[in-house]
């Protein structure tokens, strides 16, 4: 019994002292300007990276950190950064675990020193490291992570050392608004929406602002709730209003039956969506009914913008890249520009490039707004819905990058 | 006028669908005064033998719908084995059957989720799904098609209950079962011919809606619109149900139209605990007490 009690007592010890050292340190690199600390330590400019490599999220990690190698591998090839130094990279996986993803950060900021750091691939992950990021003076940029809060909290205040290089969900909404009025001018509009989803209202919120600053006007508002199966009563009322275009901000269950339901009821108007729509199921429930519709996306392979970063991870590693791989290449750019832009591997100058600095990647041209640390205006990838006579099934085809200031 | 015409088919057209699924509650409870809340999970299991029986069987449309019904009467049939029947020989309260009867459905979704997973499945297009137009209106031939067999299927229920021996039997062991035990009727045997009958109806009811929308585990929640419009009409009242089921159909399609469509349950709920209020018996119900 009392060897049991030593043993335990022992153990309290070594992690109480594991843990004030770890704080400890981390208040040390927290210096940020104090010179030697924050990363700028040596020849080699280290770069962290956090994401899931195991666990059911692992195939999108491990091509986030695939993709950051060949790219730091690519940059070294080319002389490095700031006249010559290398760059050294820093992973750890996160398990697509929060808990794990502060440690992660945690080790990254006191033992490995390292400047900025990439990643995570989730939101969840992304909310919980904000704290150790900004004791410690460290910047993150989040790749595909569109929660709102991520960036600017509850207060709306914006996190100090939080950034990320996706667009937010509600920000769809103001590009398929700019969208439908500029490139394809339309003026009337009717939009049927999920009243129990924010992502939902917050598509719809922006769509109606753009729309009507480009001078549209919404005809008709309608509203369901997700689990319901009969639109009609609603689409029956937006077809009196005669709309150009209806805009239908949720996910594919339900698109596939509001859809199906307007055709039934005779209304020919062009549909538009969002990144809830793509689906294997879709063309399957829906196919007749949404050809020819509008669909706003993170990015589409067929971008030629797009290509030849998709030719290149695929000579490396044999297989198509998942999305990630571009939002990360993206990210990757943005930070390098800082570094070069703030002419040290100081974390705390970089941070304060990250605002500075404009970046055309593949994905769009990225500005971090100093009071959202989201992209400003970026691109979005317009696909539409078409059918394929040759291969007799329907696609998306790539329209154009679009970006609204609205 | 012509907005309204289309409304007033929206509701019909909604309103059968709740019909179809009431009447299977309604006749449970008749029976056994407990509502049967595993019907949603039967519902949903129709739907999956139907467009099964379609896809695997390649049976036509006639012999799918067969199929779909047996199926499940004979399931709804099973449970009644398993969940119910050792209830009612112990006595338990009707609280104990609800009970029950909400595990077996948890148990059916998650069964599904599990055996065939949770995405969407599509019925193949047997019928043109281009609507036949009047003017405006518009009415999808799987709208006139559900209309016709729910008719079709409620005549068939009145039928049996109305002029067959089995019938009367029913209909006196809705009044007393334990009267009518004592008279000679095989209670027990009536149970197995309501839950074939509830399940049957089921069966139909599932495959018409997994033709109209979409066939997914979770379908059976739609159901407790339909056990709500059984209230509504009245329960353990045949008439009622299918009343009820179609007024609320209704409602809900012109408070969607003419009122707001965001408020359309708000709307459509505070009339029925209005209707409830003053008359608590439902519609048309039978029983006042223990509506559980």
């Amino acid at each position: 019994m009392k060897k049991k009690l030593t043993f335990l007592l022992a153990i309290i010890m070594i992690f109480s002292l594991a843990f004030t050292g770890c704080s400890g340190s981390g208040g040390d690199s927290g210096g940020g300007n104090g010179g030697d600390s924050g990363g700028d330590s040596g020849d080699t400019v280290k770069i962290g990276w956090i994401g899931s490599l195991t666990g059911d999220q692992a195939p999108w990690g491990k091509c986030e950190s695939q993709t950051v190698e060949m790219l730091i591998e690519q940059t070294n090839a080319n002389g490095g950064v700031l006249g010559g130094r290398m760059l050294e990279l820093v992973k750890y996986d996160t398990k697509n675990d929060p808990n794990e993803a502060v440690n992660a950060v945690k080790r990254l900021v006191s033992q490995d020193k390292v400047c900025a750091i990439l990643g995570p691939n989730a939101s969840a992950q992304a909310l919980a490291i904000t704290n150790v990021l900004n004791s410690a003076h460290v910047s993150d940029i989040a790749t595909v992570a569109t929660n709102p809060k991520i960036t600017v909290n509850d207060k709306g205040e914006v996190n100090p050392y939080n950034f990320r290089v996706c667009f937010t969900d509600p920000y769809q909404g103001a590009v398929a608004g700019g969208y439908a009025a500029d490139v394809l001018k339309y003026k009337k509009a009717a939009i049927l929406y999920d009243v129990a989803s924010d992502y939902s209202q917050g598509f719809m919120q922006y769509f109606i602002e753009t729309f009507e600053a480009k001078g549209g006007t919404i005809v008709a508002q309608e509203a369901f709730k997700a689990g319901d199966t009969d639109f009609r009563p609603q689409l029956t009322k937006i077809k009196e209003a005669d709309p150009e275009v209806i805009l239908m901000p949720y996910y594919y269950k339900e698109v596939a039956l509001s859809a199906n339901q307007a055709r039934e009821l005779g209304i020919t108007a062009t549909l538009m969506g969002g990144d809830g729509w793509p689906s294997d199921n879709l063309f399957e429930m829906a196919g007749k009914a949404i050809e020819g519709s509008y669909v706003v996306n993170h990015f589409d392979y067929n971008d030629p913008d797009v290509i030849p970063l998709t030719e290149m991870y695929i000579e490396k590693y044999g297989t198509t890249p998942e999305i990630n791989c571009y939002m990360v290449h993206d990210a990757y750019g943005v930070l390098l520009a800082a570094i070069e832009k703030a002419g040290s591997a100081d974390s705390q100058a970089i941070t304060d490039a990250l605002t500075q600095v404009e970046y055309k990647g593949v994905t769009g041209t990225i500005t971090l707004g100093e009071d959202t640390h989201d992209p400003v205006g970026k691109e979005a990838a317009i696909q539409q819905i078409q059918f394929n006579t040759e291969k007799g099934e329907y696609e998306y085809v790539f329209m154009q990058k679009y970006g609204t200031q609205e | 006028m012509s907005v309204f015409l289309q409304q007033l088919i929206n509701g019909l057209s909604i309103g059968s669908i709740y019909a179809l699924m009431a009447v299977g509650y309604s006749l449970v409870y008749s029976i056994l005064n407990f509502s049967n809340f595993a019907h949603g999970g039967v519902i949903m299991l129709g739907a999956y033998f139907g467009l099964y029986a379609l896809n695997l069987l390649s049976l036509p449309f006639m012999g799918a719908l067969v199929v779909a019904a047996f199926a499940a009467g004979l399931v709804a049939v099973g449970l009644e084995k398993i969940a119910y029947s050792p209830l009612r020989k112990r006595n338990a309260p009707s609280l104990y059957f609800i009970i029950s009867a909400m595990g077996a459905s948890i148990f059916l979704e998650n069964f599904v989720v599990a055996t065939i997973g949770p995405t969407f499945k599509t019925y193949p297009e047997i019928f043109s799904t281009t609507p036949i137009t009047f003017g405006a209106i518009s009415v999808s031939r799987i709208d006139i098609l559900m209309f016709v067999i729910a008719a079709i299927s409620l005549a068939i229920l009145v039928f049996i209950i109305e002029k067959t021996k089995v019938g009367l039997a029913i209909r006196a062991c809705s009044y007393s079962a334990r009267g009518s035990n004592l008279m000679g009727v095989n209670v027990n045997r009536i149970i197995f011919v309501i839950f074939l009958l509830g399940g049957m109806l089921a069966g139909v009811a599932g495959m018409l809606f997994g033709m109209k929308y979409t066939v997914y585990p979770q379908i059976g929640v739609i159901t407790n619109k339909s056990f709500i419009a059984a209230v509504f009409g009245g329960l353990g009242s045949l008439p009622g149900a299918v009343v009820g089921s179609i007024l609320l159909g209704l409602i809900e399609t012109i408070s969607a139209g003419y009122i707001a469509s965001q408020y359309r349950d708000l709307i459509a709920f505070s009339l029925l605990i209005i209707v409830l209020v003053v008359k608590p018996s439902g519609l048309m119900g039978k029983i006042t007490e223990d509506k559980a």
